[in-house]
């Protein structure tokens, strides 16, 4: 495992979604952070520029769409790591976001916690 | 009868009467120029032959003035009834105008009548209500430039078709307004013959589905909407208890622990029953959406097999996969076929009883794609089978297991879902030795 410690930015409205997230990933030995709307975690990501973000499709203020389109307009956002946290099985939601190069998708209710650091530990290849 | 028909057969008769009496008058004719030449033969009376000549002209001559009355009598009868038979047709003839052109007017539908080069005339209220404009503003213009949209391409082709009097009926496009409101409609154009001429015109009709289309979009967006704010707090629970579970945070009591795996237990059934709600829902309202694509049948239930495993192991179960390397590139929906799969698989193990067998197997004839999934479970009482893909319906002796909390939608949604994809199911069991369900594909 490296030795600095990976940086992770979750994005979702739902702040108990994100407080245990934000908890998990903590223990699990990330440095994370978290954001409650797509304006909020644009800002974080561009400041912080995490290693990873976790992001919510269905926001208030700024959706997770519309928060990825103008991540992508950035120099650093261009090429950062997202993975779409979502509820919606809503097939043409996620392939909307899909096509903005994620490297993929969780649904909420199909995983355990312990899945998702998994998942995410493997697509940042510190396992 | 028409009267035009029955008055020239009454016409006929009295011509016959007229012929038939002037028949008579004249083989009778003898007989009187008898009595007139040599009357006193006859009446052996004093009278001169030329008195009762008199007599016998004029009497002659009244029985012919009186029939030949009679006859005109009757024509002029006949042609009175005849007038006023057409008098009355015309008048009919009137009335059904006035009340086509009253309908035609006050249709709730948009009406308007087309020249071969698709001009609108006379354009009814409706139609003007819906276009949003004055008679005057519309007439003259041709109605495939009211189809919306920058690129003319389509309502050019559409115009072609018309033209070549190709039916055009329940065509989907938008049109647009006066106002510039872009409305969905239904366009279908009849042709219409002209009695008299070989000019040709259309009626056309436009279906407004605006609305419609607007419920269908309300439906779609309510599940969506429905789908996530049921999810969220479940996803949050779920979550939670795993955190309190592993003791990431403190290490629990074993009994809170048991406590927070029950509400963890009794989550997941949640996310399981919100998903099943909001599929049925999907059925309901029918905005269920098939994506045809290559599926690999195997991989699809070896995952299902995955997520189903602690139930597998808890009841010690012995699964048997009879792929036989069959169904690894169909044309299926995925998603879809995953939840008729699901439900199969789990309805078999949960119904089987501890250390029994539930077997998946493929079939492949000519066109026709099998999956079977069998199981050495509890069976469908004879007396229920044709009720079990009724909603809400449960067999009786599976409702008295006390640790089955089946919703009754299960194999109800099964049903719709595989019939969406284009298949079939049914299945055969016996009570206290198993079921086993086939799906045709």
């Amino acid at each position: 495992m490296d030795n600095e410690k990976k940086k992770i930015l979750i994005v979702d409205d739902n702040e108990n979604l994100v407080t245990v997230l934000v908890d998990k990933f903590s223990k699990s030995g990330f440095e994370t952070l978290g954001a409650v709307n797509g304006e909020d975690g644009l800002k974080k990501a561009l400041e912080f520029h995490p290693d990873i973000i976790l992001l919510d499709l269905v926001m208030p203020v700024m959706d997770g769409l519309g928060m990825l389109k103008q991540l992508r307009e950035d120099v650093w956002g261009k090429t950062a790591k997202v993975m779409i946290l979502t509820l919606l099985d809503d097939a043409g939601y996620v392939a909307n976001a899909m096509d903005a190069n994620v490297l993929g998708y969780i649904v909420k209710t199909d995983l355990s916690l312990d899945g998702i650091v998994k998942q995410i530990k493997t697509v940042l290849k510190i396992i | 009868m028409p009267p035009a028909k029955s008055f020239f057969k009454n016409l006929l008769y009295s011509f016959i009467v007229l012929i038939l009496l002037l028949g008579i008058l004249f083989l009778s004719r003898s007989f009187i120029e008898k009595v007139v030449s040599n009357p006193l033969d006859y009446f052996k009376s004093p009278l001169s032959a030329t008195d009762i000549y008199f007599s016998a002209v004029f009497i002659a001559l009244i029985v012919i003035a009186v029939l030949f009355s009679y006859i005109v009598y009757l024509l002029l009868g006949y042609k009175t009834r005849f007038d006023l038979e057409i008098w009355s047709a015309t008048k009919d003839t009137a009335l059904s105008k006035e009340q086509f052109k009253k309908l035609y007017e006050s249709a709730p539908v948009p009406y308007i009548l087309l020249d071969k080069e698709a001009t609108i005339h006379n354009p009814n209220k409706a139609a003007l209500r819906f276009f949003g404009v004055l008679p005057e503003e519309i007439e003259g213009k041709n109605i495939f430039s009211y189809i919306a949209g920058e690129d003319r391409g389509p309502a050019e082709k559409m115009f072609q078709y018309y033209k070549s009097s190709m039916p055009i009926n329940r065509k989907e496009m938008d049109m647009v307004t006066k106002s510039g409101e872009v409305r969905s409609v239904q366009l279908s154009i009849f042709e219409m013959k002209n009695p008299g001429s070989f000019s040709t015109t259309g009626l056309a009709m436009i279906f407004d589905i605006t609305e419609q289309k607007m419920l269908d979009k309300a439906k779609t967006e309510f599940v969506s909407l429905a789908s996530h704010q049921l999810r969220t707090p479940l996803a949050t629970t779920k979550w939670l208890t795993e955190m309190l579970v592993s003791g990431d945070i403190g290490e629990l009591s074993p009994k809170q622990s048991e406590y927070l795996d029950k509400l963890h237990t009794a989550n997941e059934d949640m996310v399981d029953l919100v998903d099943v709600l909001l599929n049925v829902s999907r059925i309901e309202m029918g905005s269920l959406s098939v994506d045809l694509k290559p599926t690999n049948v195997e991989e699809l239930t070896e995952s299902i097999l995955n997520e189903l495993a602690f139930l597998v192991d808890k009841k010690k179960i012995q699964v048997k996969k009879e792929y036989n390397g069959l169904l690894k590139d169909i044309k299926s929906d995925p998603k879809l076929l995953r939840i008729v799969i699901q439900n199969l698989v789990s309805n078999a193990l949960k119904y089987t009883p501890i250390g029994g067998t539930v077997t998946i197997s493929f079939e492949e004839r000519g066109n026709e794609k099998r999956i079977k999934v069998s199981d050495t479970g509890f069976g469908i009482p004879k007396s229920q089978q044709s009720k079990i893909f009724t909603k809400l319906f449960r067999a009786d002796n599976v409702r008295q297991l006390t640790d089955s909390q089946g919703t009754g939608l299960g194999l109800y949604l099964v049903k719709s879902v595989v019939a969406s994809i284009g298949g079939s199911i049914n299945f055969v069991s016996e009570e206290n030795k198993g079921s086993t369900f086939t799906i045709t594909l």
